[in-house]
Formats: structure tokens, C-alpha cells, sequence
């Protein structure tokens, strides 16, 4: 009789071990599958999200200091949020402004800073305005960038609102 | 890797002195380039230690070349302006990727040998 209830006893002993194993199993595929699932739409979400990870360049545009202010709005439209004008001049020799009766030749060099995939429309449309407005040349050329500092620099050089929230979070 | 057809020349001389770097980088085939106003920070005590006095009031020359001609330009300006020169000139280069406004990449030495061969 006793030797029953001990059998007994280590039975049910082994079913309760069993169950709660199979238990603890279930729980963490569960715990697996829902985070599984959470890094999913978290990939999702960035690849939907509009954060843009491109390269900047620096956009230098030498162009008559009349027109200066014409070109910068131009610009502006191209997401260019910063913009440094510098008054310059040209390199023609005094002796050729001479002949065609010029004194100097006013210019200022704006450097902006511009998104990698903005440069094709942006220098599409300074060709256009060079070639069309009168008094209106000029020479535009970008130098890449390798490196910017700090997230909020990066959202506002690049014109992306989504990382300055990012980073107020 | 990405290779660059034209190298943007910064020159950075005392002031007065861009006429002669425009004229140094002709020589050898650069084109036009624009000077802008500039003032230099020099290290005091590096000043002290290299003995050599550094006229705040700088030009920066900012000249466009092919790539090709980039050693050329950059030598020819270290001889005519460079540090021992009354100039004090500094000239780097560095790769530019997109170029409007320039009527063909030749320089003007180029120019005038094609020219000739045409003749």
C-alpha cells in the first residue's frame, strides 16, 4: 500500500513538472514572438518614417553681387536652410576691365549647405538661371562633406524636422 | 572609389598678393578663379616659435581645375607664393563633384595647343 502512494506521489509529482515546463516554454515563445514582432514594425516604422540618412555637401555659388540675394532665394527653395554670403570679386586683369570699361567686378560666394539628393534639381536650375538672366552668370560647384556633429545640426542642415523630434524625445 | 574631375584650389595669401597667385595659376593653365577677404587667426606663440610674423589681413583665392592640372597649380603656387615668400601663401586642394558654369573643362593652355593643331 505504501509503496502505491509513494508511486503514486512521484507520478504526480512528474506530470506537475512536466506541465509547468511546458508552460514556462509557451510563455517565452510568446515573450519571443512579441518581441520578434515589436522589432518588426519598429524596422517598419523607420523604414516608413521620413528620416533622411543622405550625405550633405557643401554647395559653393559664385555669382554678381547684384544678383546675390536672387540666387540665395533660388537656393532656398532647394531645402538649403543655411546660407553664408561673402563678398569676393573676380580674377579678370586690371587691364582687360579696363578695355571694356569696368572698374571691378563685384561677386559674392555663397556656401550652402545642401542634401546629396537636392544637388541634380539645384544645379539644374542655377544652369538654367545662369544661361537665361541677364548680368545673371555664374559658377557653382558642391565639395562632399565627411563629417557633421550633433543631431539637431544634422535635422537642420538637411531640413529634417523628424530627427529634431526624435531627439526632444 | 568615386574619382573627381575637378579639385577646388584654395589659396590663402597676405593681402595684396591674389593678383600674383592668379597670375602664377594662369601660367600653368588654371582659368579664373574669386578672391575673397579673409583675416587670419595665427598662434601667437607659434608665431614666436617659427619666427615669422603674420599679417592678419588675408585673400583667400578660390580656383577651380581639372584634376589633372591640380599637382601642377599646387607646386608652381608653392614656389611663387608659398610660406617663404613674402605671400605667406597656403594653397590646399580638395575634390569637388558637381561643376555649372564653366564653358569646358579645358584650361586655357590646352586650349591654345588644340587650337594650333587644328592650323
Amino acid at each position: 500500500m505504501v509503496k502505491s502512494d509513494v508511486s503514486d506521489n512521484l507520478k504526480e509529482k512528474a506530470i506537475a513538472k512536466k506541465t509547468a515546463v511546458r508552460t514556462s516554454i509557451k510563455a517565452e515563445k510568446r515573450r519571443v514572438a512579441t518581441s520578434v514582432k515589436g522589432v518588426v514594425k519598429r524596422s517598419e516604422k523607420s523604414a516608413n518614417s521620413k528620416v533622411h540618412t543622405g550625405k550633405l555637401e557643401l554647395l559653393i555659388t559664385i555669382v554678381n553681387r547684384k544678383k546675390a540675394d536672387f540666387y540665395q532665394d533660388l537656393l532656398q527653395g532647394f531645402e538649403v536652410n543655411m546660407q553664408l554670403a561673402c563678398r569676393a570679386r573676380g580674377t579678370a586683369r586690371a587691364q582687360t576691365l579696363a578695355l571694356l570699361g569696368l572698374e571691378d567686378s563685384p561677386k559674392t560666394a555663397i556656401f550652402s549647405i545642401i542634401r546629396e539628393d537636392k544637388i541634380p534639381d539645384a544645379l539644374a536650375a542655377l544652369e538654367t538661371k545662369f544661361q537665361t538672366i541677364k548680368d545673371g552668370g555664374g559658377v557653382a560647384y558642391t565639395v562632399p562633406l565627411t563629417s557633421v556633429i550633433g543631431v539637431a545640426i544634422y535635422g537642420f542642415l538637411s531640413n529634417n524636422d523628424k530627427t529634431v523630434k526624435e531627439d526632444k524625445q | 572609389m568615386k574619382t573627381f574631375e575637378h579639385q577646388l584650389i584654395i589659396c590663402i595669401v597676405n593681402e595684396g598678393f591674389s593678383d600674383l597667385v592668379m597670375d602664377t595659376a594662369r601660367e600653368v593653365g588654371a582659368r579664373g578663379g574669386t578672391v575673397v577677404s579673409a583675416r587670419g587667426t595665427a598662434n601667437k606663440e607659434a608665431e614666436q616659435l617659427f619666427r615669422i610674423d603674420i599679417q592678419p589681413q588675408k585673400e583667400m583665392v578660390m580656383i577651380v581645375v581639372p584634376t589633372a592640372l591640380r599637382d601642377d597649380v599646387l607646386h608652381a603656387l608653392y614656389k611663387e607664393v608659398g610660406l617663404n615668400t613674402p605671400g605667406q601663401g597656403i594653397a590646399i586642394a580638395m575634390p569637388v563633384d558637381n561643376v555649372v558654369g564653366i564653358s569646358d573643362g579645358k584650361p586655357n593652355a590646352e586650349k591654345s595647343e588644340n587650337d594650333t593643331d587644328k592650323k
